[in-house]
């Protein structure tokens, strides 16, 4: 009997972690535009207020309607994903919701106000005197922001478990702002909201380096595509801190993640960075990468000689699938070097002088780097989410235990692709309308 | 009375504002979907014009309730997760294409053909979701849910939940929906003083709200039948609820005909919350009767009073703002057309 059990828990799992893992990666680029868009639409509109130049305006309009999209679907995706807590994972929050579900109360009330003061702003703006419109799209992105900050929090908490004793299988002494601010959170949150800001600005920059490559002189585009691109490359050295500070968190809270991401299969002092690399779980060895002496030894410990724990430290069953993940750090990694190159190529043109890259070449790579950032987004996320498997509260309640026992799991994840496609396809083909309407229209409704 | 029971009542208070914003929103695809064949495009402007705004707070409140739930009474928010699988499931399908068709049916500018697709997949959604979120509450107050376990058959995980009243408070959902939905749209059409409109709206409001009325009771000769712990609990301490909705129902309906159009709308609003408040406080303290009660749910009581601070300092920003919301695009003014 108990081995028919085990036997359908496995069966049960997987569906379920592909269901969880696919709208969760659909919703979050949604989520980042959330954030990130409304800043620019706030600065557009401020540009707007000080020179009363139209175009500022339109483009401001423009956002907003995007906006609008991405907002509205965003909003129902992540209905999904809330209800998905609770009918994939009827465990992980019957267990814990006492202890993590602070945040998501509070996430509660920002994606109100964010959801109120969308409603004003998006329908507003005839309604309201400029300056008055300008303000109320503030609570957007504050709001938007703290939504973020919330919810990556209650993730963290998954990732380094606080605020509570154990005792007989059961969470007591419950602190509930422990459980928040827990050892990953700080480093966990600033990462995803600024690669929010990321996302944002590198794709937003991507659509318009794409209208500058068939109309060069485009004012238009050339002022959306310069503000949004700034908006990112602000942001990519203040990533790199941030992600060396979050290898550093994972280093110490999570040292079996840290192993599978580095392909670090044995326990070693003076351990190596790899740079890419291919790790084999059956010969325990990571090939083919370009090792950096020392180098990983460093970056988590500050010590080249520190030692750094490998995966034959762990017991089997309590480590992560490699190569997945130490993939996804890898694309995660390249991507943001990559980001790095471009901010410093634009940093060192504009010393020199005081103005853009204009070459087709930059605008193509800044094309590319749309894509790119999400990818680097969501591989990111999988180095989270497989790398803390196969704990969905690490070292206390496993993804199997937490897992729901009804029928139809895969029916669900097929339904739920499908659906999405369609939904996926219709946005953009939306936002692609909303982009090639003439500009007269823009300035008329919301 | 103990953090739980404030708690249980922000949770109810929120449900009611969801039942009553949220379902005049669903009303409002309802009445697309129950006269597809005769809606002009005056009509279906005139609803999406109500809804534009506004649509997307409503929604939240449902988001509300749900991590009220997660976070304040963790047990029963698992227990129903396994218990409403399928009709939970089937309403956020609902809620998705609701959604999202609506943002591509109002922002997407394509052909003729491709709106009125997604106007169908609007109204079609917006019948759906209130019809399934009503089972799903008619199978809690029905006191006969079962909860699965890791043993439970697949057949129970999927139709586990059905009953004849879950079937009832489905429709009666839907029902209630199409007249909230007539009703506020009825005060709209008044309100920029559009005549066919009024007339229009005023003649569905009656003629739903009659059927309500009809399906009211039949719904309560349903409950003493199918329900009878939730009976005693309306004949111990609910009846003051039930003669409350009862009135407010009536009340709502001799506005209507008299055509004063925000009395009319406070009424019904008036009704919903009786109705909700009056199956809440028959069936207190079990949140899932009979065996979840508040108190075998609930988390430590530190956990709810730091939730409860959380609500009250939320509450500082959220209810002006939504003040402010709303006094925008729904007080009374005749000039904006």
């Amino acid at each position: 009997m108990t081995l028919l059990a085990a036997a359908t828990v496995t069966d049960q799992l997987l569906p379920a972690r592909l269901q969880m893992a696919f709208t969760l990666g659909f919703h979050i680029i949604l989520a980042c535009f959330g954030v990130g868009l409304p800043v620019l639409m706030l600065v557009a509109e401020w540009r707007f207020l000080k020179t009363g130049d139209r175009l500022w305006q339109t483009l401001a309009r423009r956002w907003s309607k995007a906006f609008a999209v991405l907002f509205a679907v965003g909003a129902v995706s992540g209905t999904v994903l809330s209800f998905e807590l609770g009918l994939l994972w009827p465990e992980l929050m019957g267990q814990w919701g006492a202890v993590v579900g602070l945040p998501f109360t509070m996430e509660g009330f920002a994606f109100f106000l964010e959801a109120i003061f969308a409603g004003i702003y998006l329908y507003g703006w005839e309604r309201l005197p400029a300056r008055v419109h300008w303000w109320t799209g503030w609570p957007i992105a504050v709001s938007g922001f703290l939504s973020a900050v919330f919810v990556v929090t209650a993730n963290s908490w998954m990732n380094a478990p606080a605020g509570f004793r154990l005792v007989d299988g059961k969470p007591v002494d419950i602190d509930p702002l422990a459980a928040m601010f827990n050892a990953a959170s700080g480093a966990q949150v600033t990462h995803m909201v600024v690669a929010a800001y990321l996302v944002t600005g590198f794709s937003v920059a991507a659509f318009y380096a794409l209208c500058l490559l068939r109309r060069q002189s485009d004012e238009y585009c050339r002022r959306a595509f310069t503000l949004a691109l700034l908006l990112a490359l602000v942001f990519v050295p203040v990533q790199m801190l941030v992600g060396d500070w979050s290898a550093k968190v994972v280093a110490r809270t999570q040292p079996v993640k840290l192993a599978a991401m580095e392909g670090q299969f044995q326990t070693e002092r003076r351990a190596p960075l790899r740079i890419g690399g291919i790790p084999d779980a059956a010969t325990r060895e990571t090939r083919y990468a370009i090792e950096i002496p020392g180098g990983l030894s460093f970056l988590s410990y500050s010590d080249f000689n520190a030692e750094v724990k490998g995966l034959n430290d762990f017991p089997a069953q309590d480590t992560p699938p490699v190569a997945v993940v130490h993939l996804a750090f890898q694309i995660m990694v390249g991507i943001g070097s990559l980001m790095a190159l471009m901010a410093a190529y634009c940093a060192f043109n504009y010393a020199k002088h005081r103005a853009w890259p204009q070459t087709q070449w930059f605008l193509w790579s800044a094309v590319g780097m749309g894509p790119l950032s999400i990818l680097a987004m969501e591989a990111g996320w999988v180095v989270t989410e497989v790398g803390r498997q196969p704990w969905i509260v690490y070292g206390y309640m496993r993804t199997s235990e937490a897992v729901t026992m009804a029928p139809g799991v895969w029916t669900v994840f097929g339904t739920t692709m499908a659906i999405y496609l369609v939904i996926g396809v219709a946005t953009v083909t939306a936002l692609r309308r909303l982009a090639s309407a003439p500009m007269s229209e823009v300035t008329h409704g919301a | 009375m103990g953090p739980d029971d404030v708690l249980l009542i922000v949770m109810l208070t929120a449900l009611t504002l969801y039942a009553i914003l949220g379902g005049a929103d669903f009303g409002a695809g309802i009445w697309e979907f129950t006269t597809a064949m005769q809606a002009t495009d005056r009509e279906r402007q005139h609803i999406y014009k109500a809804i534009g705004p506004v649509w997307e707070a409503n929604h939240v409140w449902l988001i509300f309730v749900l991590v009220i739930l997660m976070n304040g009474f963790p047990a029963a928010f698992a227990a129903l997760s396994r218990a409403l699988w399928l009709p939970l499931l089937l309403a956020l399908c609902g809620i998705l294409f609701r959604g999202s068709a609506y943002i591509f049916r109002s922002y997407g500018t394509g052909s003729g053909r491709e709106r009125v697709f997604w106007e169908s997949v609007f109204a079609i959604a917006s019948t759906a979701t209130p019809l399934f979120l009503g089972s799903a509450a008619g199978a809690v107050a029905s006191g006969k849910l079962m909860i699965p376990t890791d043993t439970t058959s697949a057949v129970d995980f999927v139709v586990g939940w059905i009953s004849a009243l879950t079937v009832f408070t489905g429709f009666y959902s839907v029902a209630l929906c199409a007249y909230l939905s007539a009703v506020f749209l009825l005060r709209e059409a008044r309100q920029i003083g559009d005549e066919p409109l009024t007339t229009l709206w005023r003649q569905r409001a009656l003629s739903t709200g009659l059927w309500v009325g009809v399906l009211s009771f039949g719904g309560l000769v349903m409950v003493a039948i199918e329900a009878p712990a939730l009976a005693q609990g309306f004949l111990n301490r609910g009846w003051p609820l039930v003669i409350a909705s009862l009135l407010c129902g009536i009340g709502s309906l001799v506005e209507v005909w008299r055509l004063n159009c925000t009395r009319a709308a406070i009424a019904a609003g008036g009704a919903v919350t009786a109705v909700i408040w009056g199956w809440g406080i028959s069936q207190y303290p079990a949140i899932i009767p009979p065996a979840i009660t508040a108190s075998s749910a609930k988390a430590p009581d530190n956990v709810l009073w730091m939730m409860l601070g959380v609500i009250s300092l939320g509450a500082v920003f959220l209810l002006p703002a939504l003040a402010y919301l709303l006094v925008l695009f729904k007080r009374e003014q005749r000039l904006d057309a």
